[in-house]
């Protein structure tokens, strides 16, 4: 009876012991569950082909789609295409496409297609998929008329674009900058607006008098500029599909830096009729003048934030140009970059994490920017004497001027900084430029 | 039964008829008759009257005159003839009476002898009766006690056989009570025998846990050491495995640093992926793809070539993308 006892008490002892055991092994074999945690990727930009669309029927003189989605999928530094003399085939649909050979060509996406045409009209059908995944991750059938092969390459970047990186693509968007011309003593400032890539640019004016910091309004169909025009500067307001131009501010003094309101309904203008250089907005429907900074020092170059808010101007309050924000309109200004003497025209992305503004270091001026969120500066340009950063809508890219060769050009770098594209030369110098909307 | 007793009856009867008959008829008493009453008176006459005719009525008065005389005479005469017959008939009278009344008393006497007969065969018949309603109420009385004896008998015996049956009754349940008991003490042996080979049997469980525990131990104890080994070996090739996975990784332009994909993957011994598998989405489709895409892009992943740390740690794992720096 004892020894009945005794086993009767060490028999939930055994069972306890047994789940025990249990217990280890499968926590052992949890812990057998080994976890890689990747935290870096690669520093180079994403492998992929674009193979030259098949073409039925007569194509335009001039660039191919492919080769202009190949061009802009380079510009924007994230990609880096495959040349075609490399490629070992050139499919224009899924059945000719051969995962194997374009894994061995190290390459992460295949963009297939053809085009035919079809009267005056060019239709596009055209593939991406992912090599590694073996699977189709895009495909469409886009048209355009015959003397919209850009427009139509441009969609096609697009939509790869957004396909790969989840970001929306910039490669439809416009440009607008001034260009100046001397020819003896002939001076001629023109106001132009091209594609992204410098191409299709129209003059919208021409003036022998200075023309200054275009603006663009959140619908992409007008444009906000200073023209020296009469004497004096002058922010006009410039509606391109008819051309018409209004005089927006005309105040005693200076009159600059026009910036559209997100809801496109007020500028923001750096005006001196009170005395010194402040910052108002002017509401465009009624004329009405707010004054947002009250300062002895230059307040300018205002810029609203990404809530629609709150602005960014260049101060000199503290004894040189810095960048301050004003979280909302009235509230006391905080200086945000400290890096240098000189940090002035701020240009904030969409997404409220970056400012980018010209800094200057070493004598040299360079575009950086700056995290809002941690306060870290970098300097993401490698060029000299750069000036007027406008940010793509997407924040991944940047347009920026610069000298080269002693004449102003574009230069477009992805915003980190990773890579740079400078726009085909244009004659005389190139400067100011600002980045269109995206236009749906 | 009956014509028995209808037999014992008569023969009852019969005896008692027989025991009546000695009894002798008495000597007729002689009559002595004497004419007592006075001279007998004539009867009145009653004339009767004939309706007629008054011709008939003369001579009829005539014939009832001539009548009358000779009814006179005869009336004469036959006063005379009367009072004889009157004498003899009072006469006769007397003597009938005397007969009557002898005759009467033999009446009597008989009626009386037939009363007593009667009287007799009454009380024979009464006694017979009564003998034969003792005899009845013998009879029943016999009956009653023989029936009472043999309803007294009949549940003397069904009292036995009561005993009996109770008796058989016990005894089976005496009986049953030993098988049960029987039953019982086997029951708990068998019960005993099996407790005793489970407690055996938990007893040999409880030894072979406890070397198992002892040989786990052992076993556990080697088994670190050699992951140790294996650990510094895996890590090793988690460390390039990692490196590769990072120049292969193309994380998206709209990755942000808070987006985390898990990938479970696969392999074989040699290196090559058999499955990917996305465990955990970072809620951006660039991103996932990104990873996917990372994961899928090496063509041999840098994997142990010792058998236990491959299948430890390499046979299949999880990969988890999560930009701490991006471009």
């Amino acid at each position: 009876m004892n020894t009945h006892n005794a086993y009767r008490q060490g028999f939930p002892l055994a069972t306890a012991l047994t789940a025990l055991v249990l217990f280890m092994l499968v926590a052992g074999s949890a812990r057998a569950e080994l976890l890689i945690r990747i935290t870096e990727g690669a520093d180079s930009a994403i492998p992929i082909a674009v193979v030259p669309f098949a073409e039925s029927g007569a194509m335009p003189a001039g660039d191919k789609v492919s080769s202009i989605v190949q061009a802009n999928l380079t510009m924007s530094g994230e990609f880096r295409p495959l040349e075609p003399s490399r490629m070992l085939s050139l499919p224009a649909q899924r059945s000719e496409v051969y995962f194997r050979d374009w894994r061995m060509l190290g390459q992460r996406y295949v963009l297939v297609g053809q085009l035919n045409r079809s009267g005056d009209r060019i239709e596009a059908r055209y593939e991406l998929f992912d090599v590694n995944r073996e699977q189709r991750i895009l495909g469409e059938t886009a048209g355009a008329s015959v003397n919209s092969v850009r427009t139509l390459a441009h969609h096609i970047s697009d939509r790869v674009y957004e396909a790969i990186t989840g970001d929306p693509g910039v490669f439809s968007t416009k440009l607008a900058y001034i260009t100046l011309n001397r020819t003896g003593n002939d001076t001629r400032y023109r106001l132009q607006v091209s594609d992204l890539d410098g191409k299709r640019a129209r003059v919208r004016l021409e003036s022998q008098e200075p023309i200054l910091s275009p603006a663009w309004s959140p619908d992409g169909k007008q444009l906000a500029y200073v023209s020296f025009e009469t004497g004096k500067p002058v922010v006009f307001t410039h509606e391109l599909a008819t051309g018409e131009r209004k005089k927006a501010a005309d105040f005693p003094g200076l009159n600059s830096a026009p910036a559209w309101s997100p809801d496109g309904k007020s500028l923001l203008l750096t005006l001196s009729k009170d005395g010194n250089a402040e910052i108002y907005r002017l509401d465009i429907a009624s004329g009405n003048l707010t004054r947002l900074t009250n300062h002895w020092a230059i307040d300018t170059e205002g810029a609203w934030d990404h809530t629609g808010k709150g602005i960014f101007f260049t101060s000199d309050r503290s004894g040189g140009p810095q960048i301050y924000h004003m979280e909302r309109l009235g509230a006391e200004p905080k200086r945000i970059t400290f890096g240098s003497r000189y940090n002035a025209r701020a240009r904030p992305d969409a997404k409220g994490e970056y400012v980018y503004y010209v800094h200057q270091r070493n004598r040299a001026f360079h575009i950086a920017r700056i995290n809002l969120k941690s306060g870290e500066e970098s300097v993401i340009t490698r060029t000299e004497s750069d000036e007027s950063p406008s940010v793509s809508p997407n924040g991944r890219m940047l347009i920026y001027a610069t000298q080269r060769n002693g004449t102003s050009v574009l230069t477009v770098v992805s915003a980190n900084g990773g890579a740079a594209y400078s726009l085909p030369a244009a004659d005389g110098d190139v400067r100011e430029p600002a980045w269109g909307p995206i236009v749906r | 039964m009956s014509v028995a007793l209808h037999l014992l009856i008569m023969g009852v009867a019969l005896a008692g008829w027989s025991w009546t008959s000695p009894v002798s008829e008495p000597e007729p008493t002689l009559i002595s008759a004497r004419l007592v009453s006075p001279e007998p008176r004539p009867s009145p006459v009653v004339d009767e009257q004939d309706q007629r005719d008054l011709e008939q009525e003369r001579r009829q008065q005539q014939e009832r005159e001539r009548q009358q005389e000779e009814a006179e005479r005869r009336r004469r005469e036959e006063q005379a003839r009367l009072e004889a017959e009157r004498q003899a008939q009072a006469a006769s009278q007397a003597q009938a009476k005397q007969r009557e009344e002898e005759q009467k008393r033999q009446e009597a006497r008989a009626r009386e002898r037939a009363e007593q007969q009667s009287r007799e065969q009454e009380a024979a018949r009464q006694r017979a009766e009564a003998e034969a309603k003792e005899r009845e109420r013998q009879r029943a009385e016999e009956e009653r006690r023989r029936q009472e004896e043999a309803q007294r008998k009949a549940e003397a015996e069904q009292r036995r056989q009561e005993e009996r049956r109770k008796q058989e009754e016990a005894e089976r349940k005496r009986q049953e009570e030993v098988a049960r008991q029987e039953a019982e003490r086997k029951r708990q042996e068998a019960e005993r025998r099996l407790r005793e080979q489970q407690l055996e049997a938990l007893a040999d469980e409880s030894q072979r846990t406890r070397e198992a525990e002892a040989r786990r131990q052992q076993e556990a104890a080697a088994a670190r050491a050699r992951d140790a080994q294996m650990l510094s070996e895996s890590e090793k090739y988690q460390s390039l495995i990692r490196e590769r996975l990072s120049q292969a990784w193309y994380p998206p332009s709209s990755a942000t640093e808070d987006m985390t994909a898990r990938i479970q993957i696969t392999l074989l011994p040699t290196g090559e992926l058999v499955s990917a598998r996305l465990v955990s989405t970072s809620g951006n489709t660039a991103f996932d793809n990104s990873a996917l895409g990372a994961v899928r892009s090496l063509s041999r992943y840098p994997v142990s070539s010792d058998r236990n740390t491959f299948e430890r740690y390499f046979r299949q794992f999880t990969i988890e993308f999560n930009p701490q720096r991006l471009r």
